[in-house]
């Protein structure tokens, strides 16, 4: 009786241990917690907006842990965000749907060609990559505003499938049914985990993992880091643009400040989510589950009445028991192991 | 069958000469030995054959042609796998993640896990029975990983396999079925070359050996030939040496007061029970091979490491040694080895460097004195010929010689009781080097001062040290007096021949 119940403390400590298991602990417990305070948070009307809602930073967060994971940041994805939403909305013309083909092609492009240099940076370059991205953030700011100085822009009506279903005019009844209960953010998402699913899978999503886990040993055993650098940034850019294709969808108009909040918040969701901030550990998976914990927060507290002002600090602490909690533990549990492991 | 012949290889590093024509073979199906003292040019022979260094003379003959190779990833495409003392593993993957690293075989798109595991279990399961390749790198211990390392290099069929010092990190049953192993691979007519400290594995495994020394190969034993004896070997590596220039008057009578008294100091694995007393005014030497302990030892006496154990007792008094703090506080003071990333602060002044350990002093007033400190400054400049073009200038505009001084200057202006020198004159040329020393011997005689010195450069115990401590793996082996110092006695100990028949 008394080794059982060792037993199953023992795995309450390792479900704790792991941060991919705390994290979807927490998950849980931040699920309970809006489902108590709002009421009718299953229902499927309030469940597509929460998704809509939570999904560009879900795109987000995906991203900055790819790049995370290959042992650098990108301090840019906010502003890469918001120029591809002016580029999107400069190239198209109302009233022209070939237009909108156009504008995704060519912004698509820029998104790679935005990777390729973040990646150059920080990889050949051998540039911090915090002082790589937060210089290129500024780059993106200025090209965004300097062809869309005031938010606005035109959009072609069939990108509001990016948005809802049901807003495209002449679309089959099918669609505008599916729309009801669908929401096509959550197609971008899953494409997006699709991506990942078949990149973790080849040689370069293993070489991601080792070139974050120490880039010396990646080189010496062969390994192009800086190859592997430029390419996790550019899978980076391309979940940035799947974002930006919803948030033209939802506003039909492009700006080019309004991404810059979410750059840190993708951090703070990608590590409470168990990405490890020196790299080459953790899951893209799980990064995703920070970024929902990180924006239940915000519900959470919106709907528990408390004031703005408090609420900002109540969502802070909660992201440093969510990122300092596993860590102290681990440092509690590897000393321990040494008291156990020293002869007396 | 030869498949490697690197001919009157030669290679400066500065003013530094570590090979100077040296010529090394080795054939398919053969095992040879790498012998030689440290800094005999061993190891830069085996980065110049697998690409790191680039040889400045000579020429590199690698199955039926001559090559030039500019990094390891050319050298290994060849067919060469070196396995490294430090490990290029990546901590966050697991065992057979590491094997295959950078060699991943593609089924279609995706990467061949089957594969991968199946090569992997079968190198392990050979080389390490029980360990599971489904384990993290980062839980493993140092033989497990030294061992990974290993199969990495297998795992690469390579025609030519380099080991430096695969054994250090090993166990006695892992190295046997090491060795087993590589038996097999040298039967399958892989050509390896094998170095180590220790002689008796050489002995044990290798068909041949080829002696270094002074960036020469000395002398080639056929093994099965010519026989395995310990002694003549020993004489190759050691050499007719010459016999101490005494450069500084050795203290003939040290007196008996001791400083500092240790005893059963333990530390991890790389320490074991050492004890031993230093005099005052003496200059107290550790020698042995590389990587015994020593540089582990200087820092465990500067209080690095907090899980030390064992007694420490300074001027009669009973001292802590688990913080830095405490040993600076006992004016325990270490000059560390490695300058660029430990001793200076590269970018700033010669004169901040020289000040900066001043600040931390209790009784340093708010405002800094500047030119009483410029003035010290200027005077421990002097005293130590540290050629600088000003005092205003950065530090990592000086010669590598000029910059130690930077180092041991910085001290030296404290009252020191015991200093602890971590080969301080490494990569420093032999003026100022000399220089370097003369001071220290001088302050040492002037002020009472002790010094624990570790080189790893054998001369430089001979001709400054009044007792030497050879360490191997760990202990101390052996303390050499007086006329005992000799660079050939010192080699000798260095090598630990009585171990043979102990670890067999």
């Amino acid at each position: 009786m008394e080794s059982n119940t060792q037993g199953t403390s023992r795995k309450f400590r390792q479900l704790f241990a792991k941060p991919e298991y705390s994290s979807i602990l927490m998950l849980v417990v931040m699920i309970v917690l809006a489902a108590i305070l709002q009421r009718n948070f299953f229902r499927p009307s309030s469940l597509i907006l929460t998704i809509d809602a939570f999904s560009p930073l879900i795109l987000l967060t995906m991203g900055q842990a790819v790049v995370m994971l290959s042992g650098s940041f990108d301090l840019s994805s906010g502003a890469a965000l918001s120029l591809y939403t002016c580029v999107l909305t400069w190239i198209m013309k109302t009233g022209e749907p070939f237009s909108g083909v156009v504008a995704l092609l060519v912004t698509l492009a820029v998104a790679i060609l935005v990777g390729i240099i973040n990646g150059f940076g920080a990889g050949y370059m051998r540039v911090s990559s915090v002082v790589v991205t937060f210089a290129t953030a500024y780059v993106w700011l200025g090209i965004g505003l300097f062809i869309r100085p005031t938010p606005g822009g035109d959009s072609v009506n069939w990108f509001n499938a990016f948005y809802d279903f049901r807003n495209v005019e002449g679309a089959p009844q099918i669609f505008q049914n599916l729309g009801a209960f669908l929401p096509p953010v959550l197609l971008l998402v899953l494409l997006a985990c699709g991506i990942w699913y078949v990149i973790s899978r080849t040689r370069l999503g293993r070489y991601i993992y080792a070139v974050g886990g120490n880039e010396e040993s990646a080189y010496r055993s062969g390994i192009n880091t800086a190859r592997v650098q430029i390419a996790a940034y550019v899978i980076n850019s391309i979940f940035v643009f799947l974002a930006a294709l919803f948030f033209v969808g939802q506003n039909q108009s492009g700006d080019a400040r309004f991404g810059d909040p979410f750059t840190l918040r993708t951090i703070a969701a990608a590590v409470v989510g168990g990405i490890a901030l020196t790299g080459g550990k953790g899951s893209v998976y799980t990064a995703l589950v920070g970024a929902v914990i990180i924006s239940l927060v915000n519900k959470v507290i919106f709907f528990a009445n408390i004031s703005y002002a408090y609420g900002t600090l109540v969502a802070g602490l909660i992201v440093i028991v969510a990122i300092a909690g596993p860590q102290i533990y681990q440092i509690y549990n590897k000393r321990s192991a040494e008291i156990k492991r020293s002869p007396a | 069958m030869k498949i490697l012949e690197a001919t009157g290889i030669e290679k400066h590093f500065g003013g530094v000469t570590a090979l100077a024509g040296a010529n090394l073979q080795a054939e398919r199906g053969k095992i040879t030995g790498l012998l030689g003292a440290n800094g005999s040019g061993k190891s830069t022979m085996t980065k110049i054959i697998s690409g790191v260094h680039a040889a400045d003379a000579g020429e590199v003959w690698f199955d039926g042609r001559v090559v030039k190779y500019a990094s390891p990833h050319d050298a290994k495409r060849d067919g060469i796998a070196v396995v490294y003392q430090n490990l290029s593993l990546v901590a966050n993957l697991t065992v057979w993640q590491n094997i295959v690293l950078g060699n991943e075989r593609k089924d279609k798109l995706f990467v061949d896990d089957h594969h991968a595991r199946e090569v992997s279990r079968h190198i392990v399961e050979e080389l390490l029975p029980g360990l599971d390749i489904e384990r993290q790198v980062s839980g493993l211990s140092p033989g497990e990983l030294q061992i990974v390392e290993i199969a990495k290099a297998i795992s690469e069929e390579p025609k030519l396999l380099i080991l430096d010092e695969p054994t250090a990190a090993l166990e006695l049953a892992q190295v046997k079925s090491l060795f087993s192993h590589m038996r097999r691979l040298a039967q399958r007519g892989i050509a390896i070359v094998f170095t180590s400290h220790r002689l008796w594995e050489v002995m044990d495994i290798c068909d041949d050996t080829v002696i270094f020394r002074n960036g020469e190969n000395v002398a080639s034993v056929d093994l099965d030939k010519d026989g395995r004896d310990t002694e003549k070997i020993i004489g190759y590596i050691t050499g007719e040496m010459e016999k101490s220039r005494a450069a500084v008057k050795k203290q003939t009578s040290p007196e008996q007061e001791s400083v500092l008294e240790i005893k059963g100091l333990s530390h991890g694995g790389a320490l074991h029970d050492i004890s031993f007393r230093l005099r005052r005014g003496e200059i107290l030497g550790v020698g042995g091979l590389a990587g015994q302990g020593q540089r582990e030892l200087m820092l465990a006496l500067a209080g690095f490491y907090p899980d030390l154990t064992g007694d420490a007792i300074l001027n009669g008094k009973r001292t802590r040694l688990t913080r830095p703090k405490y040993a600076i506080k006992n004016n325990i003071l270490l000059v560390p080895g490695d300058r660029e990333l430990e001793g200076l602060f590269l970018q700033h002044s010669v004169y901040s460097n020289i000040v900066f350990p001043k600040l931390s002093e209790p009784k340093e007033p708010l405002f800094m004195p500047r030119s009483k400190y410029r003035e010290e400054c200027r005077e421990t400049v002097d005293a130590l010929s540290i050629k600088i073009g000003g005092l205003n200038l950065p530090v990592r505009t000086l010669s590598g010689g000029n910059q130690q001084k930077v180092v041991v200057g910085k001290w030296l202006s404290f009252n020191t009781e015991v200093l602890l020198l971590s080969d301080p004159a490494k990569g420093v040329d032999v003026g100022a080097k000399r220089d370097l020393y003369e001071y220290i011997v001088n302050r040492v005689r002037e002020s009472k001062m002790s010094v624990i010195l570790y080189a790893s450069d054998n001369e430089e115990l001979v001709d400054y040290c009044d007792r030497v401590m050879i360490m191997y793996e760990g202990r101390i082996v052996e303390v050499l007096e007086g006329d005992e110092i000799q660079a050939d006695r010192i080699i000798e100990s260095s090598m630990h021949v009585e171990d043979k028949p102990e670890r067999k």
